[in-house]
């Protein structure tokens, strides 16, 4: 098979031609590092690329399945991860100049259980500086290219992840969500995101952005790779106070059963004012062919969910700069212009105004799980816009211009506010061949039904098997 | 949206928060917080008091050697 061909392959597929002695962990290794040599000097999906430390890797997991040492479907698969994830003996520059030579001396809890899966890891993903922009947007280590259209943004703040999944310089990555920064680059490039629910995967070892809103989650070309992912991600944490002992179901098992007879909830509140039309198009066309599997789907009341952008906004800024602080005091001048900013903005919301807020989000919970009980899912875009331009600093939706961030972020940050989870699937492309998103929000620990439904709709996508053209 | 006068952010940061912060830096908070004040104060629709505030976790203790000892 020619060494593109191989980068193409999801996980599922490579993990199959291993077990079956028909390719090796070297062999896709080589093929993706070859991929990064000579596409990522334009992309700059990678701030570290770890080319001796994989291949060494790949060849001690190319023993062990010689052995019949099976260690799971992530075996062998060349990986990334966002370059706030610690990594031990490799720097974690958090896309910063501050942190740019910081070595950490040990693993995230998500690393590590990743390296114990057997996965191979490529590099560190370029990123909006410490996760605070929807852009990916970065002065210190070059904007991240969107490969289906090299002059737009890939959207953030994991937007070398969304890059190097789409552009197949690894088979998948992980990405962190505050805001949307998993869903909105997996939007804006043609990918899978996967916003677990607050508290399933381990936050412990990587950087915080809003510790309340953080969410780590899979960012791969298929369903089914997000749940392999999920798998081996989910589950308590003694590290990380925030993660109960929740169940942790067999997730590819879920992905079966079809949508036949799930109930699909359409909220028209916030999710549809103001959209894109090609957007607007394909989620209808989406919903539409869920109903053609089966699936009964209705508009449903969601009214508070309007409260949910200031309650997000009071949130991220105070313990952002709760987290910033000791950094603004002494290197500010080492920041990025636009994140500067916006922590100073961080330290002008009030105590109350926070407490407010985190009392806000759970009338906003509540209402969105009341409504949970009469659905299985909800349904509605991811972004209400596809790709701005690298240059486009405000957008113009339906004679309304607002600035191009606030656009990127309207659909996703109210599930961070409730900390359901929320699934990002591509759903069509616009005439101008930019991705289109779907997003899914499901029942708290319930991303085995997300999971399924993405899967079903997947299998009947206008944009399924569709990857950005040829560098 | 009533504007936020960036003066008195300055002031704020001089005399209270005591944060080094550039003109241009007020500007956007100005800006932002002038775009979201409104929205915070309409949180009070929601009859607040009636709820429990949620969980606020905060990051676990950084080692000695953590992000930042960089």
């Amino acid at each position: 098979m020619p060494p593109d061909n191989l980068t193409r392959l999801s996980i599922a597929e490579a993990g199959d031609l291993f077990r079956r002695r028909a390719l090796s962990p070297v062999e896709l290794t080589r093929a993706y590092l070859d991929r990064i040599r000579r596409l990522d000097g334009d992309l700059l999906a990678y701030i570290t690329v770890l080319q001796d430390e994989a291949l060494a890797a790949a060849a001690a997991a190319e023993r062990e399945i010689a052995r019949g040492e099976d260690r799971g479907p992530l075996h062998g698969i060349p990986i990334a991860l966002k370059d706030l994830v610690m990594t031990r003996g490799v720097r974690t520059t958090c896309g910063s100049r501050i942190l740019r030579d910081w070595v950490p001396d040990t693993d995230a809890t998500v690393a590590r259980r990743l390296a114990d899966a057997g996965a191979v890891l490529l590099g560190k993903l370029n990123m909006h500086e410490f996760a605070y922009g929807p852009t990916g947007v970065n002065p210190h280590y070059g904007t991240s290219r969107n490969p289906w259209d090299r002059h737009r943004i890939p959207g953030g703040s994991s937007s070398g992840s969304g890059v190097a999944v789409a552009a197949g310089l690894c088979a998948g990555a992980l990405g962190t969500d505050t805001g949307g920064s998993v869903r909105i680059p997996a939007a804006l490039c043609g990918i899978v995101g996967l916003k677990p629910t607050y508290g399933r995967v381990s936050r412990a070892g990587v950087v915080p952005l809003a510790w309340s809103l953080d969410h780590v989650g899979p960012m791969t070309r298929t369903v089914t790779d997000a749940a392999l992912l999920l798998q081996v991600l989910a589950g308590r944490d003694p590290a990380d106070p925030s993660t109960p002992a929740v169940p942790v179901p067999d997730y590819r098992r879920a992905l079966q059963g079809g949508v036949r007879g799930l109930r699909l909830g359409v909220p028209k509140d916030l999710f549809f004012e103001r959209l894109d039309p090609e957007v607007r198009a394909a989620v209808a066309a989406a919903a539409r062919s869920l109903e053609g599997l089966g699936a009964v789907v209705e508009e449903i009341p969601l009214p508070t969910i309007q409260h949910a952008g200031p309650a997000s906004f009071a949130i991220i800024a105070s313990e952002a700069m709760a987290y910033h602080e000791p950094y603004l005091r002494t290197r500010a001048g080492e920041y990025g212009e636009d994140v500067r900013a916006r922590l100073t903005t961080g330290q002008f919301v009030l105590a109350h105004q926070y407490l407010k807020a985190q009392r806000a989000r759970q009338v906003i919970r509540a209402e969105v799980d009341a409504v949970l009980t009469r659905v299985d899912a909800l349904l509605f875009p991811t972004t209400p816009i596809p790709a701005p331009r690298l240059d486009e600093r405000e957008v113009t939706v339906d004679g309304v211009t607002e600035d191009a961030r606030w656009w990127l972020i309207r659909c996703t940050r109210p599930i961070n506010v409730t900390g359901h989870p929320a699934l990002s699937v591509p759903c069509g492309l616009t005439a101008a061949g930019l991705p289109i998103g779907l997003q899914l929000v499901g029942r708290a620990f319930d991303e085995a039904t997300l999971l399924r439904i993405g899967h079903a709709f997947e299998a009947v996508s206008p944009v399924r098997d569709l990857r950005p053209s040829e560098a | 949206m009533a504007p936020i006068s960036i003066q008195l952010l300055q002031a704020l940061t001089q005399e209270l928060t005591r944060l080094p912060a550039t003109p241009g830096d007020l500007a956007i908070a100005a800006s932002q917080l002038a775009v979201q004040l409104d929205g915070l104060a309409r949180l009070d629709a929601l009859d607040l008091l009636a709820v429990e505030p949620a969980t606020v976790l905060v990051p676990p203790a950084e080692a000695p050697e953590g992000p930042h000892a960089a």
